[in-house]
């Protein structure tokens, strides 16, 4: 059996820059400048004390403390752990990173050549909340732009996620509804209204299920219009629970950057407000805000089950409200579950609540280091957590399909 | 000074007039006056109002480009045999470099009069001067854009720029 060495690869070459350099006496010297050395001697700087904000995350899996950096200007945030934090305090625009490489192994005793590098790519990039992120969809049809098909669906997508109509003149406007009724929404008495209404609206929902066909029937011969109606109802729901997210952002005294509404990944019409500056808050005012928006769904799809409760059998309008009930039911679950790769608002209670901000990512990131063989051979309780998530996420996801699957093949068979 | 019989040895070498005969090189060199640099000497600036190329016979020429203060970007080192600010011939516009000796220099210099005399008197000869001179202009604007994607990678491993990830 012979055994085979791989050759290693050698690192790429470093680019150089030949310069001149006048002296006083008209003479001149050229110097070759490694990019090396100029991002070595380069010396960062952070943005005006005034234009940044930090805040501390504590985490409860493994008990590491990390930070919100928020750029108040652009309204970007970055989650920092704490000797990145270190590393950007050191960042003053007088001290080289050299000095500053120093520093850090003096405080911690060791040195990691990747974290500078990274974090100031993060502070370069800076992008962790956006509005307007690139999908995988559309980085797969711009590397696909030769096939017409392919650049024409991103011509049209592109058309599309231009539309935006959107203002970040909104602060005032929900100030106002917050100041004449919306601070009703989060007094202890709502929240028990929420609770009466979700029991109500469970018992009727369960008994409308009993009756399915004969509530179903009530639709007649105008089925389509029906569910086209009831779509386009729920999605005006959808900007009552951005509004509603809004409003926490006011009762926690932060601010509403934005308000509008877009063609996310170019085909799926949302309403959207930025909710970015509670990052700045407390954790429990973080999940109020997050939880605040799905309660929507859950008390007007009470109020369909209840109203379709009491509605004729069969008729008209209990197939309405019932349907509207069970897509406002079917919104509040899909925005409260966690464990479905996709980061709504259960997703971001549960990430605050584990302390945890980059939960999926890092899950992602380990499984795909795992099945290449590139993880550690460590099982601590973080790498039971991403398992965990990754876990249940494919489950979920898995189930998801099966059960629609299901619903395809019992509807035509 | 070097003897017509020394220019016309010299100009064969030279890769623009590889392909133009002994006897329109002595007329070409006829054309042709010296020009000596001390080392460290600025020929010309970037912005100086000119109509002449130079042959690099002996020594060697830095080409820059101010770029801050007293700080300029090497854009090309010139050794003997090869040639520069030939774009003076064809156009009316400003030196786009500063050129100064990296040595003592010797450089011959053609100007505007004299490669019209080339041309009249030796269409063939131009013609083959033109066809190399074509030649190099290629290939220095291959070497500009690989020039430009080199200080465009310096920059982005100076800053640390990560555009992958964007």
């Amino acid at each position: 059996m012979s055994e085979t060495t791989a050759t290693p690869t050698p690192p790429p070459r470093r680019a150089q820059l030949e310069l001149l350099v006048r002296r006083e006496d008209e003479g001149f010297d050229v110097r070759q400048i490694g990019s090396a050395t100029a991002f070595v001697q380069s010396r960062p700087q952070r943005v005006a004390a005034e234009s940044w904000e930090l805040a501390e995350v504590a985490s409860r899996v493994a008990g590491q403390r990390s930070f919100f950096l928020k750029n108040t200007t652009t309204d970007r945030f970055l989650l920092l752990t704490e000797p990145e934090k270190f590393l950007w305090e050191q960042m003053d625009g007088r001290t080289s990173l050299q000095d500053i490489a120093t520093a850090y192994v003096l405080r911690y005793g060791a040195f990691d050549f990747d974290i500078i590098p990274a974090l100031i790519r993060k502070l370069q990039r800076a992008h962790l909340l956006t509005l307007t992120p690139t999908s995988r969809l559309r980085q797969a049809l711009a590397r696909n732009r030769r096939i017409p098909v392919a650049k024409a669906l991103e011509i049209g997508l592109t058309a599309l996620e231009r539309i935006n109509i959107s203002s970040r003149n909104v602060h005032r406007i929900f100030v106002w509804m917050y100041r004449f009724g919306g601070f009703l929404l989060f007094t202890r008495a709502a929240v028990v209204a929420c609770i009466l209404l979700g029991i109500a609206g469970l018992v009727a929902g369960v008994h409308l299920w009993r009756d399915a066909e004969t509530v179903v029937s009530g639709f007649g011969g105008h089925a389509l219009k029906a569910v086209l109606t009831v779509k386009g109802l729920f999605f005006l729901t959808v900007a009552a629970h951005q509004i509603v997210h809004g409003l926490a952002l006011v009762h926690y005294r932060r601010r509403v950057r934005e308000f509008g509404f877009t063609f996310l990944h170019g085909f799926v019409p949302t309403f959207y407000v930025d909710v970015t500056d509670i990052f700045m808050a407390s954790r429990k005012a973080r999940v109020v805000t997050a939880v605040a928006g799905t309660l929507v769904h859950l008390v007007l799809g009470s109020l369909w089950f209840l109203l379709a409760a009491n509605a004729p059998l069969g008729s008209f309008t209990q197939a309405f409200a019932a349907t509207s009930g069970m897509i406002q039911w079917q919104a509040l679950v899909v925005a409260l579950y966690p464990f479905c790769f996709i980061e709504m608002d259960g997703y971001h209670v549960l990430v605050d609540v584990l302390g945890v901000p980059t939960l999926k990512q890092e899950a992602s990131s380990w499984v795909g280091r795992l099945i290449t063989g590139r993880a550690p051979r460590r099982f601590g309780r973080q790498e039971q957590l991403w398992a965990a998530y990754v876990v249940l996420s494919t489950i979920s996801v898995a189930a998801f399909i099966a059960f629609n699957v299901w619903i395809i093949v019992h509807a035509v068979s | 000074m070097a003897s017509p019989a020394e220019t016309v040895a010299f100009l064969r070498e030279v890769r623009l007039f590889k392909d133009v005969a002994t006897p329109e090189l002595s007329v070409l060199g006829d054309s042709l006056r010296e020009r000596s640099l001390k080392s460290g000497q600025v020929l010309f600036r970037e912005g100086d109002s000119g109509e002449e190329m130079f042959l690099v016979r002996r020594g060697s020429i830095v080409i820059s480009k101010p770029v801050t203060g007293r700080v300029e970007q090497v854009l090309a080192r010139i050794g003997p045999g090869d040639f520069f600010g030939e774009m003076a011939l064809f156009d009316h516009a400003p030196r786009s470099a500063t050129v100064q000796s990296d040595s003592d220099v010797i450089l011959l210099v053609l100007d505007r009069a004299g490669l019209k005399r080339l041309t009249e008197e030796s269409p063939r000869a131009a013609a083959a001067f033109f066809h190399a001179l074509v030649q190099v202009f290629i290939e220095r604007l291959r070497a500009s854009g690989d020039l430009v994607a080199e200080v465009t990678r310096w920059g982005l491993e100076a800053t640390g720029l990560d555009l992958d990830a964007r």
